[in-house]
């Protein structure tokens, strides 16, 4: 398909939702696909652990957007997974060449040889969109990139069969039935009060909680095992930055939608109120960052109690803005 | 409005790449903005080195006759245990065992093909890893 157009995104999953949905005739803004689902989140699970650090999530766990998204939209999306990678790549290219469709394929970053060789790990749920094939390269619009990309089909193989958390298992997926009949101004408060009320979830692992959790968690470390708070700080950056957002770059994501959603209906106050709290905790986060990045740098300069105090200067921003986005 | 920094350092990890962010414009309204984070660059090189150095040391351990080749290839394709694992379909306490260079000893061609596959790498070059100290 050569009727879409190339953009790039903060985030991989909302911004490959909102190409392929315009591409196929409903416009929708990444911020209205990442707020829309309800996608903003916090996680934090010590006990899960990824290269012996544990797992720190800024958003809902990965497929939310396209799992909820029709629901929400009241449209149809045609989803597919396989067993046999052959047959996922003749149906790739039966679906991008013999049907001439935009469609939304789930892979591991590690294995896409146009990654930059230092952002190649193994996560397993980076969404691109396929629009086209040239002899055996398929022309690719990933939605972190600048420009498009190309990739060999038996490369694409790999990284659509990757195994381990989240195993892609040849997921793809395009839009089937895209006449809507919804009211999207319900939609979208429902939206709104469902993630503000499980953003202030008594579970002591997510949300506000969470982030309070690691903030403590940042306090006790044990400043005398230099390598591993070094890693852990690093790897809480890492966690929220290369997933393709800067910063707090969910937060800023989300602050974006409230903004948008003040044209439904909605309001007005409340949720310009939110954003821009949102906005604050999003700034607030990248100065956290800041602060765990130079104090491993320069360790003798590590401030715990400070950074600690940043994660906890965000939390407050963020339950206030929920609080208030629940009356909306 | 609230404006908000963007930053707009070099950061090589991302090959020239720049990456997109959302903030307010001069009207307040939402759009996108390119940035280069130094602060990203240096976490995400940090964890890179991470494999670096646990490739030497595993390097070091299979010359002393500890580790086996699977750990050094293992690190190489920057994977953990639980990736290993999950990649050769075995649970994790077994492939904890053939991390060791005297197990990896009696490993039969057909086990040692699992692990050559899930680096996608050649049987021989697994078994022939060999480092002059």
């Amino acid at each position: 398909m050569t009727n879409f157009e190339h953009k790039q995104f903060a985030h991989c999953e909302s911004g490959v939702v909102s190409t392929l949905l315009s591409a196929y005739g409903i416009q929708l803004s990444e911020p209205m696909a990442f707020g829309i689902t309800s996608s903003l989140s916090f996680v934090y699970l010590p006990f899960v652990k990824i290269n012996g650090l544990p797992l720190i999530a800024y958003r809902e766990l990965p497929k939310n957007i396209i799992n909820k998204i029709s629901k929400v939209l009241g449209i149809k999306m045609k989803t597919e997974k396989f067993k046999d990678p052959l047959l996922a790549n003749s149906r790739l290219t039966q679906l991008v060449e013999g049907e001439n469709k935009l469609v939304g394929l789930q892979t591991s970053v590690y294995y896409l040889p146009y990654m930059p060789e230092d952002m190649r790990f193994h996560f397993n749920a980076h969404n691109l969109l396929v629009y086209g094939k040239v002899g055996s390269k398929y022309q690719i619009s990933d939605p972190v990139f600048e420009e498009v990309v190309e990739c060999e089909e038996s490369k694409l193989m790999r990284a659509r069969f990757a195994k381990g958390a989240f195993a892609p298992k040849g997921f793809l997926y395009y839009p089937d039935d895209t006449t809507q009949n919804i009211d999207l101004s319900k939609a979208i408060k429902k939206a709104i009060i469902k993630n503000a009320k499980s953003m202030t979830t008594p579970f002591p692992f997510a949300g506000i909680k969470g982030m309070k959790r690691v903030a403590n968690k940042i306090e006790r470390l044990d400043t005398s095992d230099k390598k591993y708070v070094q890693l852990f700080l690093t790897h809480i950056v890492r966690m929220q930055e290369e997933i393709g957002t800067g910063g707090g770059g969910f937060r800023f994501l989300y602050a974006a939608f409230l903004k948008e959603a003040k044209e439904y209906n909605l309001n007005i106050d409340i949720l310009e109120e939110a954003s821009h709290l949102l906005l604050k905790s999003g700034d607030t986060l990248r100065e956290f960052a800041l602060l765990c990045v130079t104090g491993s740098k320069k360790y003798e300069t590590l401030n715990l109690k400070n950074i600690a105090q940043k994660l906890r200067d965000a939390a407050a921003y963020e339950e206030k803005a929920y609080k208030i986005l629940k009356k909306l | 409005m609230k404006k908000v920094f963007i930053p707009q350092e070099e950061n090589k990890t991302t090959n020239g790449q720049k990456k997109v962010m959302y903030a307010p414009n001069d009207d307040g309204e939402f759009e996108t903005f390119k940035y280069g984070s130094s602060v990203e660059e240096y976490a995400t090189s940090l964890a890179v080195e991470e494999y670096k150095i646990l490739m030497e040391q595993s390097r070091r351990d299979i010359i002393a006759g500890i580790s086996s080749p699977i750990e050094y290839f293992m690190y190489q394709n920057r994977m953990d245990l639980p990736t290993l694992s999950s990649i050769v379909n075995m649970f994790q306490f077994r492939v904890k065992r053939h991390l060791k260079g005297s197990v990896f000893e009696k490993m039969d061609d057909i086990l040692l093909k699992k692990y050559a596959d899930a680096f996608g790498i050649s049987l021989e070059k697994l078994k022939g890893l060999e480092f002059n100290d």
